[in-house]
Protein backbone atom coordinates (compact mmCIF):
# COMPACT_ATOMS: atom_id res chain seq x y z
CA UNK A 1 0.00 0.00 0.00
CA UNK A 2 1.11 3.21 -0.80
CA UNK A 3 2.58 5.36 1.89
CA UNK A 4 1.52 9.25 2.38
CA UNK A 5 4.04 11.63 3.41
CA UNK A 6 4.13 14.76 4.65
CA UNK A 7 4.40 16.89 1.75
CA UNK A 8 1.32 14.74 -0.15
CA UNK A 9 3.51 12.98 -2.31
CA UNK A 10 3.36 9.01 -2.62
CA UNK A 11 6.32 7.90 -0.99
CA UNK A 12 8.13 5.45 -3.91
CA UNK A 13 9.40 2.20 -3.63
CA UNK A 14 12.97 2.33 -5.23
CA UNK A 15 13.97 0.34 -8.11
CA UNK A 16 11.97 1.65 -10.84
CA UNK A 17 12.55 3.54 -14.10
CA UNK A 18 10.86 7.11 -14.34
CA UNK A 19 7.85 8.00 -15.56
CA UNK A 20 5.78 11.41 -14.94
CA UNK A 21 2.12 10.46 -13.49
CA UNK A 22 -0.64 13.26 -13.74
CA UNK A 23 -4.69 13.88 -12.75
CA UNK A 24 -5.80 16.82 -12.61
CA UNK A 25 -3.82 19.41 -10.38
CA UNK A 26 -1.19 16.57 -9.38
CA UNK A 27 1.69 15.94 -11.21
CA UNK A 28 4.76 13.53 -9.69
CA UNK A 29 7.77 11.70 -11.21
CA UNK A 30 7.48 8.32 -10.01
CA UNK A 31 9.05 4.85 -10.27
CA UNK A 32 6.64 3.30 -11.91
CA UNK A 33 8.17 2.05 -15.41
CA UNK A 34 7.53 -1.24 -15.96
CA UNK A 35 4.17 -1.24 -14.69
CA UNK A 36 0.43 -1.33 -15.93
CA UNK A 37 -1.43 1.40 -16.24
CA UNK A 38 -3.93 -0.52 -13.78
CA UNK A 39 -1.00 -1.15 -11.01
CA UNK A 40 -0.15 2.21 -11.76
CA UNK A 41 -3.93 3.99 -10.86
CA UNK A 42 -4.17 1.90 -7.45
CA UNK A 43 -0.51 3.09 -6.46
CA UNK A 44 -2.25 6.92 -6.86
CA UNK A 45 -5.56 6.38 -6.61
CA UNK A 46 -6.02 6.95 -2.99
CA UNK A 47 -3.86 9.55 -2.60
CA UNK A 48 -5.10 11.70 -5.48
CA UNK A 49 -9.09 10.28 -5.68
CA UNK A 50 -8.67 8.76 -9.30
CA UNK A 51 -11.61 7.25 -10.22
CA UNK A 52 -11.63 3.56 -10.70
CA UNK A 53 -12.37 4.57 -14.64
CA UNK A 54 -10.35 7.54 -15.33
CA UNK A 55 -9.04 6.55 -19.00
CA UNK A 56 -4.98 6.99 -19.33
CA UNK A 57 -3.36 8.82 -21.99
CA UNK A 58 -0.15 9.40 -23.66
CA UNK A 59 -0.39 12.45 -25.64
CA UNK A 60 -3.87 11.93 -26.95
CA UNK A 61 -2.83 7.85 -27.41
CA UNK A 62 -5.80 6.10 -24.79
CA UNK A 63 -3.61 3.56 -22.79
CA UNK A 64 -5.20 -0.01 -22.44
CA UNK A 65 -5.26 -1.21 -18.62
CA UNK A 66 -2.38 -3.69 -19.24
CA UNK A 67 0.02 -1.35 -20.78
CA UNK A 68 3.19 -1.38 -19.59
CA UNK A 69 4.68 2.11 -18.59
CA UNK A 70 8.12 2.99 -20.21
CA UNK A 71 11.04 5.10 -18.93
CA UNK A 72 10.34 8.58 -19.12
CA UNK A 73 6.86 8.23 -20.11
CA UNK A 74 3.97 11.08 -19.55
CA UNK A 75 1.02 9.24 -18.54
CA UNK A 76 -2.15 11.67 -17.78
CA UNK A 77 -5.66 9.91 -15.71
CA UNK A 78 -8.31 11.93 -17.31
CA UNK A 79 -9.27 14.59 -15.12
CA UNK A 80 -13.57 15.46 -15.93
CA UNK A 81 -13.00 18.72 -16.64
CA UNK A 82 -15.10 21.74 -14.60
CA UNK A 83 -18.57 21.66 -15.93
CA UNK A 84 -20.66 24.89 -14.15
CA UNK A 85 -20.88 28.38 -14.34
CA UNK B 1 -2.56 50.70 -34.82
CA UNK B 2 -5.65 50.79 -33.10
CA UNK B 3 -6.63 46.83 -33.99
CA UNK B 4 -10.24 46.03 -33.17
CA UNK B 5 -11.37 42.50 -31.64
CA UNK B 6 -14.61 40.43 -31.40
CA UNK B 7 -15.27 39.17 -28.55
CA UNK B 8 -17.61 36.49 -27.93
CA UNK B 9 -19.32 35.75 -24.76
CA UNK B 10 -21.59 32.77 -24.39
CA UNK B 11 -23.15 32.43 -20.97
CA UNK B 12 -23.82 35.50 -18.72
CA UNK B 13 -23.92 33.64 -15.03
CA UNK B 14 -21.28 32.64 -12.29
CA UNK B 15 -18.60 33.11 -14.02
CA UNK B 16 -19.86 35.34 -17.38
CA UNK B 17 -20.64 38.16 -15.10
CA UNK B 18 -17.24 38.32 -13.86
CA UNK B 19 -15.51 37.50 -17.30
CA UNK B 20 -17.86 40.45 -18.99
CA UNK B 21 -15.93 42.87 -16.81
CA UNK B 22 -12.48 42.10 -17.16
CA UNK B 23 -13.54 41.91 -20.85
CA UNK B 24 -15.17 45.06 -21.18
CA UNK B 25 -11.77 46.62 -19.42
CA UNK B 26 -9.70 44.70 -22.22
CA UNK B 27 -11.60 46.11 -24.79
CA UNK B 28 -12.18 49.13 -23.88
CA UNK B 29 -8.45 50.30 -22.67
CA UNK B 30 -6.74 48.05 -25.28
CA UNK B 31 -8.84 47.79 -28.18
CA UNK B 32 -11.18 50.93 -28.11
CA UNK B 33 -14.07 50.65 -30.88
CA UNK B 34 -14.50 46.86 -30.24
CA UNK B 35 -17.53 44.83 -30.09
CA UNK B 36 -18.63 42.23 -27.08
CA UNK B 37 -21.37 40.18 -27.90
CA UNK B 38 -22.91 38.65 -25.06
CA UNK B 39 -25.28 35.40 -25.64
CA UNK B 40 -27.44 34.25 -23.21
CA UNK B 41 -31.37 33.08 -22.86
CA UNK B 42 -32.18 32.58 -19.61
CA UNK B 43 -32.81 35.46 -16.95
CA UNK B 44 -31.69 36.94 -13.82
CA UNK B 45 -33.48 35.68 -10.85
CA UNK B 46 -33.26 37.15 -7.43
CA UNK B 47 -31.30 34.12 -6.17
CA UNK B 48 -28.62 34.34 -8.80
CA UNK B 49 -26.72 37.12 -6.66
CA UNK B 50 -24.61 34.89 -4.54
CA UNK B 51 -22.67 34.44 -7.19
CA UNK B 52 -23.46 36.44 -10.06
CA UNK B 53 -23.10 40.23 -10.36
CA UNK B 54 -25.86 42.76 -11.88
CA UNK B 55 -28.09 45.50 -11.12
CA UNK B 56 -30.88 44.55 -13.40
CA UNK B 57 -33.53 41.81 -13.72
CA UNK B 58 -34.74 39.96 -16.90
CA UNK B 59 -32.47 39.08 -19.69
CA UNK B 60 -28.93 38.01 -18.87
CA UNK B 61 -27.06 39.06 -21.99
CA UNK B 62 -29.49 42.18 -22.15
CA UNK B 63 -28.84 43.35 -18.54
CA UNK B 64 -25.29 43.15 -18.92
CA UNK B 65 -24.99 44.74 -21.95
CA UNK B 66 -26.57 47.53 -20.63
CA UNK B 67 -24.72 47.58 -17.56
CA UNK B 68 -21.66 47.99 -19.32
CA UNK B 69 -22.63 49.97 -21.90
CA UNK B 70 -23.10 52.68 -19.39
CA UNK B 71 -19.41 52.19 -18.58
CA UNK B 72 -17.72 51.77 -21.30
CA UNK B 73 -18.89 54.18 -23.84
CA UNK B 74 -15.29 53.03 -26.45
CA UNK B 75 -17.04 49.70 -26.56
CA UNK B 76 -19.68 48.55 -28.46
CA UNK B 77 -22.20 45.60 -26.32
CA UNK B 78 -23.88 43.49 -28.51
CA UNK B 79 -27.08 41.63 -26.25
CA UNK B 80 -28.10 38.22 -27.81
CA UNK B 81 -30.86 36.91 -25.93
CA UNK B 82 -30.90 33.65 -27.23
CA UNK B 83 -29.65 29.97 -26.76
CA UNK B 84 -27.04 28.67 -28.91
CA UNK B 85 -27.95 25.32 -30.35
CA UNK B 86 -26.22 23.09 -33.04
CA UNK B 87 -26.41 23.51 -36.21
CA UNK B 88 -28.37 20.05 -37.20
CA UNK B 89 -31.11 21.02 -34.36
CA UNK B 90 -34.39 20.23 -35.40
CA UNK B 91 -36.62 21.37 -32.38
CA UNK B 92 -38.70 24.64 -32.32
CA UNK B 93 -37.39 28.14 -31.33
CA UNK B 94 -40.42 29.31 -29.50
CA UNK B 95 -40.84 32.83 -28.30
CA UNK B 96 -40.42 31.59 -25.24
CA UNK B 97 -36.65 29.98 -26.05
CA UNK B 98 -35.31 31.98 -29.14
CA UNK B 99 -32.36 30.16 -30.53
CA UNK B 100 -29.16 30.65 -32.48
CA UNK B 101 -27.08 27.73 -34.46
CA UNK B 102 -23.38 27.83 -33.41
CA UNK B 103 -22.43 28.54 -37.02
CA UNK B 104 -23.99 32.16 -37.31
CA UNK B 105 -22.46 33.24 -34.14
CA UNK B 106 -19.74 32.65 -34.09
CA UNK B 107 -17.07 34.00 -37.17
CA UNK B 108 -13.13 34.33 -38.57
CA UNK B 109 -10.59 35.87 -36.16
CA UNK B 110 -13.77 35.60 -33.36
CA UNK B 111 -12.72 35.10 -29.61
CA UNK B 112 -15.55 33.33 -28.22
CA UNK B 113 -15.75 32.44 -24.43
CA UNK B 114 -18.02 29.76 -23.65
CA UNK B 115 -18.84 29.66 -19.84
CA UNK B 116 -22.09 27.89 -19.73
CA UNK B 117 -22.87 25.65 -17.69
CA UNK B 118 -23.11 22.04 -19.55
CA UNK B 119 -20.81 19.99 -21.81
CA UNK B 120 -23.04 20.01 -24.73
CA UNK B 121 -23.06 23.75 -25.38
CA UNK B 122 -19.44 23.83 -25.12
CA UNK B 123 -19.05 20.67 -27.82
CA UNK B 124 -21.47 22.82 -30.28
CA UNK B 125 -19.34 25.66 -29.86
CA UNK B 126 -15.96 23.79 -29.93
CA UNK B 127 -17.45 21.73 -33.31
CA UNK B 128 -17.87 25.17 -34.94
CA UNK B 129 -14.95 26.72 -34.21
CA UNK B 130 -13.27 23.40 -35.63
CA UNK B 131 -14.82 24.77 -39.22
CA UNK B 132 -12.90 28.17 -38.84
CA UNK B 133 -9.95 28.92 -40.13
CA UNK B 134 -8.42 31.61 -37.28
CA UNK B 135 -10.27 31.55 -34.16
CA UNK B 136 -10.22 31.25 -30.26
CA UNK B 137 -12.58 29.38 -28.06
CA UNK B 138 -12.18 29.78 -24.32
CA UNK B 139 -14.29 27.96 -21.68
CA UNK B 140 -13.78 27.22 -18.09
CA UNK B 141 -16.00 25.88 -15.83
CA UNK B 142 -15.93 24.48 -11.84
CA UNK B 143 -17.49 22.02 -9.90
CA UNK B 144 -19.88 22.71 -7.08
CA UNK B 145 -16.89 23.23 -4.05
CA UNK B 146 -13.50 24.45 -5.04
CA UNK B 147 -12.07 22.74 -8.42
CA UNK B 148 -11.95 24.30 -11.96
CA UNK B 149 -10.57 24.28 -14.80
CA UNK B 150 -10.28 26.09 -18.33
CA UNK B 151 -9.65 25.09 -22.08
CA UNK B 152 -7.63 27.13 -24.74
CA UNK B 153 -8.62 25.68 -28.40
CA UNK B 154 -7.13 27.80 -31.08
CA UNK B 155 -7.35 26.95 -34.74
CA UNK B 156 -4.33 29.38 -36.97
CA UNK B 157 -4.38 29.08 -40.79
CA UNK B 158 -7.05 26.21 -41.07
CA UNK B 159 -4.91 24.24 -38.30
CA UNK B 160 -5.18 23.24 -34.66
CA UNK B 161 -2.72 25.12 -32.77
CA UNK B 162 -4.36 23.51 -29.46
CA UNK B 163 -6.48 20.16 -29.85
CA UNK B 164 -10.05 20.45 -29.52
CA UNK B 165 -10.92 19.03 -26.21
CA UNK B 166 -12.76 15.89 -27.57
CA UNK B 167 -9.07 14.46 -28.13
CA UNK B 168 -8.44 14.22 -24.39
CA UNK B 169 -11.75 14.54 -22.86
CA UNK B 170 -14.66 12.08 -22.87
CA UNK B 171 -17.20 14.36 -21.88
CA UNK B 172 -16.78 16.60 -24.95
CA UNK B 173 -16.85 13.77 -27.06
CA UNK B 174 -20.15 11.96 -25.48
CA UNK B 175 -21.25 15.13 -23.25
CA UNK B 176 -23.35 13.58 -20.17
CA UNK B 177 -25.77 16.10 -19.64
CA UNK B 178 -27.94 18.45 -22.17
CA UNK B 179 -27.68 21.55 -24.14
CA UNK B 180 -30.39 23.47 -21.89
CA UNK B 181 -31.07 25.62 -25.02
CA UNK B 182 -32.17 22.56 -26.58
CA UNK B 183 -34.57 21.38 -23.71
CA UNK B 184 -38.08 22.35 -23.69
CA UNK B 185 -38.88 25.25 -20.92
CA UNK B 186 -40.27 23.18 -18.44
CA UNK B 187 -36.77 20.56 -18.77
CA UNK B 188 -34.97 23.17 -18.48
CA UNK B 189 -36.49 24.51 -15.44
CA UNK B 190 -35.52 21.10 -13.61
CA UNK B 191 -32.04 21.53 -14.40
CA UNK B 192 -30.48 21.82 -10.57
CA UNK B 193 -28.08 25.12 -10.14
CA UNK B 194 -25.94 22.94 -7.62
CA UNK B 195 -24.10 24.98 -5.26
CA UNK B 196 -21.41 26.71 -6.66
CA UNK B 197 -19.17 28.65 -4.82
CA UNK B 198 -18.64 32.36 -5.61
CA UNK B 199 -14.61 32.24 -5.67
CA UNK B 200 -14.83 29.20 -7.83
CA UNK B 201 -16.41 31.13 -10.45
CA UNK B 202 -14.11 34.19 -9.93
CA UNK B 203 -10.81 31.85 -10.28
CA UNK B 204 -12.49 30.60 -13.37
CA UNK B 205 -12.72 34.13 -15.09
CA UNK B 206 -9.11 34.88 -13.73
CA UNK B 207 -7.86 31.70 -15.04
CA UNK B 208 -9.42 33.15 -18.39
CA UNK B 209 -8.58 36.75 -18.44
CA UNK B 210 -4.64 35.62 -17.68
CA UNK B 211 -4.65 33.04 -20.98
CA UNK B 212 -6.29 36.33 -22.83
CA UNK B 213 -3.54 38.08 -21.74
CA UNK B 214 -0.96 36.10 -22.82
CA UNK B 215 -2.17 34.65 -25.89
CA UNK B 216 -4.64 37.41 -27.52
CA UNK B 217 -2.79 40.69 -26.08
CA UNK B 218 1.08 39.63 -26.02
CA UNK B 219 0.29 36.99 -29.28
CA UNK B 220 2.43 34.16 -27.30
CA UNK B 221 1.96 30.83 -28.09
CA UNK B 222 -0.67 28.78 -25.84
CA UNK B 223 1.88 26.30 -24.80
CA UNK B 224 -0.73 25.97 -21.42
CA UNK B 225 -4.29 25.06 -23.18
CA UNK B 226 -5.38 23.52 -20.01
CA UNK B 227 -5.02 24.69 -16.80
CA UNK B 228 -6.85 22.98 -13.63
CA UNK B 229 -6.53 24.58 -9.92
CA UNK B 230 -8.05 23.76 -6.82
CA UNK B 231 -8.30 26.51 -4.12
CA UNK B 232 -8.72 24.07 -1.36
CA UNK B 233 -5.37 22.73 -1.64
CA UNK B 234 -4.33 26.19 -3.87
CA UNK B 235 -2.82 24.42 -6.75
CA UNK B 236 -2.92 25.14 -10.37
CA UNK B 237 -1.67 22.93 -13.37
CA UNK B 238 -0.80 23.68 -16.70
CA UNK B 239 -1.38 20.83 -19.53
CA UNK B 240 0.10 21.63 -22.72
CA UNK B 241 -2.38 20.45 -25.50
CA UNK B 242 -0.82 21.18 -28.63
CA UNK B 243 -0.64 18.47 -31.31
CA UNK B 244 2.30 16.49 -31.36
CA UNK B 245 4.81 17.52 -34.17
CA UNK B 246 2.71 21.16 -34.21
CA UNK B 247 5.70 23.49 -35.90
CA UNK B 248 6.92 26.30 -34.19
CA UNK B 249 3.78 29.22 -33.19
CA UNK B 250 4.00 32.21 -35.44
Amino acid sequence: MTAINNSGSAAQPSGGQMANVRFGVYTQPAPVAGKTVREVREQFSKLWGIPSDAVAYKGKEKLAEDHVITASDNIEFHRRAGEKG
Amino acid sequence: MNEQKRFVLIGAGGIGTWLAAGLARLLEFKYPGSALIIVDGDNYEEKNKERQSFTQMGNKAIATANELTQQFPKTMFIPVPKWVVSDDFKGVADDESPKIPASQLITEGDVVFAVVDNFAARKVLFDAASNLTNVDVFTGGNDDALFGSIYHYQRRHGADVTDHPVNTHPEYDNPPDKNPGELSCQDRAKIEGGTQLLATNMAVAAFLLGRVQKTIISNQSPDEAEIYFDLGIGKSEPYDRRPVNQPAYS
